[in-house]
């Protein structure tokens, strides 16, 4: 079964001066437990995807139907709920609170959930752990390597137990290892526990671990590829 | 969660957070130990007035009050006074004759008010006797008759001294002129300079005997155990006594009424114009934070974070910020003021100009507490005005754009 349907999404920017088509009537769906990877040139329209699919920009036209709810018809205020609730992201800078411990930072998106303190301890534990970083708890941001940093990402993003993950070029500012270490984590969440990954990313080494492989050119889908 | 965020972000830079807290805490210091000076200034000016001059509440013959005459004495003061001096929260009555005359010496002389007392009850309700030092005789002391304590201006005036003779020439209540010799017997010394020069004491008895009948009794002071309590005795004793006036110490003396009125008034504009300049300074930095933390702030609305929880975050922040400020510059000015208030701060070199207008040359500074529990309300207020701007520039942001600023 389907958990994202996007139907004819199409997104123009400048509409009335200079109209550019940013994503120009994509066609797309996921299922639960993919591991994809939007992949193509700069300005083909990745970002602009991702950004749709997390519910932070509005289509000119089309649909994306998460779950069986339109997110294109939802106020703003529903849709912060929305993401609250069912997206989790990774972003390419990390972006932790800086003043607040891996731990905090984990557990702020589930208090903001209203979840228990009781329940909240026991998944923070269970996610950094999970990520590697058990150790790492009471650590602030500016004491963690970049690796480090973007495996409490990952951990924080997972807190809200979304149906999704969004990654925006997770490890555009990692080094090599740390970038391999944060993949066969997220690989492993998605093979164990069945987490959906959507990555959008120029590197070529999530492009491998992909199990689907969505290229965009001029916003539109030039190819859709599974891997086994 | 928002509370503890806000809190550790207030430190995130610490050395402009401290820039801004120092900048609020002299601010306030600096108003408050201003205000605690006026403050000050002016309650000792209308304590000293209230207790050496008008006391709480004085009652009067209406028609005495329109030219001094004498002749318009309180007809049943005895009685009155029993009736007075029984009621709750009355302290202490004393009974006074009063005359308009002239004191002269060899040297000079000058209109005067006699004040025609007992001063075992005068003592009660007027402390101006405390005041008078040894080396300046004292408050009739001995039984002589015929002494008169004096203000040192009017023994500037005349040059006499103590022991020294002063003529008193006045109008009894039967309009006959009397004159007689009276001995100097203390010289008094309050804070206020035209009062040192206007008024003499004398013992009710030795007018009495001088002018050969009663003068009767001019006026009924009163003390009350707190002033707080003057509008309600005046109105018991108004409507108990309807033929006569009553007046509290701020009819009487408006002059202290309306410092006092102002003052009240003043001591906020002076902290309001000081946190409003505050405010500016924090509204600045609040924005800087804002403009820092745009990326920041664009991943807390884009991972579910509700708009009207930034706009508590900021607030908050700017709130504690404010606060912390505002409680050390309290406790910096309460121990300044503490200090200055246990040893005085002497402005002998005016005293003369101070006196004048009745002021006080030593000056006690202090700050009511209900000022401290307004003026926390006025930070926090401030707090949250200045917040207004930078919050509601964070509500502003776009997600989608903010995520990506750099």
């Amino acid at each position: 079964m389907n958990i994202i349907e996007i139907k004819n999404l199409i997104k123009v920017y400048d509409e009335k001066t200079m109209p550019v088509f940013a994503l120009n009537g994509v066609d797309l769906a996921f299922r639960q437990g993919e591991f994809t990877c939007i992949v193509g040139p700069s300005g083909s329209g990745k970002t602009t995807m991702l950004n749709m699919l997390g519910g932070l920009d509005t289509p000119s036209n089309g649909q994306i139907v998460i779950d069986g709810t339109d997110i294109t018809m939802l106020k703003s205020r529903q849709l912060i709920d929305f993401r609250l609730r069912n997206i989790g992201f990774v972003f390419q800078s990390f972006n932790l609170i800086p003043v607040l411990t891996a731990k905090e930072n984990v557990e702020f998106i589930m208090q903001l959930q209203g979840v228990n303190k009781e329940k909240r301890d026991k998944r923070t534990l269970e996610l950094l752990q999970s990520v590697g970083l058990g150790e790492k708890i009471n650590t602030r941001p500016n004491k963690l390597s970049g690796g480090q940093q973007q495996r409490v990402a990952v951990a924080r993003a997972l807190a809200s137990k979304p149906k999704f993950i969004l990654a925006d070029e997770p490890t555009a500012n990692l080094d090599s290892k740390s970038a391999e270490n944060l993949l066969e984590i997220m690989e492993k969440l998605n093979r164990e526990e069945n987490v959906t990954f959507i990555f959008s990313t120029h590197d070529a080494r999530v492009v491998a671990k992909a199990k689907r492989v969505v290229t965009l050119e001029d916003g539109k889908i030039v190819s859709d590829i599974p891997k086994n | 969660m928002i509370f503890k965020i806000a809190f550790k972000n207030v430190w995130r830079n610490k050395v402009r957070s401290l820039i801004v807290i120092v900048a609020i805490t002299l601010g306030l210091a600096g108003g408050l130990f201003t205000v605690s000076v006026i403050t000050g200034m002016v309650d000792q000016k209308v304590r000293s007035g209230i207790n050496n001059e008008v006391s709480h509440i004085q009652v009067h013959n209406p028609e005495f009050l329109k030219n001094f005459e004498s002749r318009y004495s309180i007809p049943g003061s005895d009685s009155i006074a029993g009736i007075i001096s029984k009621m709750p929260a009355v302290k202490a009555i004393c009974l006074r004759t009063r005359i308009t005359g002239m004191a002269a010496s060899p040297n000079s002389a000058g209109g005067v008010q006699i004040i025609g007392v007992n001063p075992e009850m005068e003592k009660e309700v007027f402390s101006l006797y405390s005041g008078i030092p040894d080396s300046a005789g004292g408050f009739f002391i001995g039984s002589r008759k015929n002494q008169v304590v004096i203000g040192w201006k009017l023994a500037d005036k005349l040059k006499v001294r103590l022991k020294s003779k002063v003529i008193l020439r006045f109008q009894n209540s039967d309009g006959d002129l009397n004159e007689a010799a009276f001995s100097v017997n203390g010289i008094f010394h309050s804070s206020n300079t035209i009062f040192d020069e206007t008024n003499v004491f004398v013992k009710k008895g030795d007018l009495d005997m001088i002018t050969g009948n009663d003068n009767g009794i001019q006026e009924i002071a009163l003390i009350l155990d707190d002033v707080e309590k003057v509008p309600v005795i005046e109105t018991m004793l108004q409507s108990r006594f309807p033929a006569l006036l009553v007046q509290n110490w701020m009819e009487i003396r408006p002059d202290m009424g309306m410092i006092t009125t102002a003052i009240s008034i003043e001591v906020y504009v002076i902290l309001g114009i000081i946190l409003f300049a505050l405010a500016f300074g924090i509204v600045n930095t609040m924005l800087m934070i804002v403009f820092e933390r745009t990326r920041e702030l664009g991943m807390l609305m884009a991972v579910g974070m509700s708009k009207s929880r930034v706009f508590r975050m900021i607030m908050l922040e700017t709130i504690f910020l404010t606060l912390i400020g505002g409680i050390i510059g309290i406790g910096l000015s309460t121990a300044l003021i503490a200090i200055f208030h246990r040893h005085g701060i002497d402005l002998s070199a005016f005293s003369k100009g101070l006196g004048a207008f009745g002021f006080d040359p030593k000056i006690y500074p202090f700050i009511k507490t209900k000022l401290y529990i307004h003026l926390s309300f006025m930070i926090v207020l401030t707090g949250i005005l200045s917040a207004v701007m930078p919050a509601r520039k964070a509500l502003l942001l776009k997600p989608v754009e903010a995520i990506r600023v750099e």
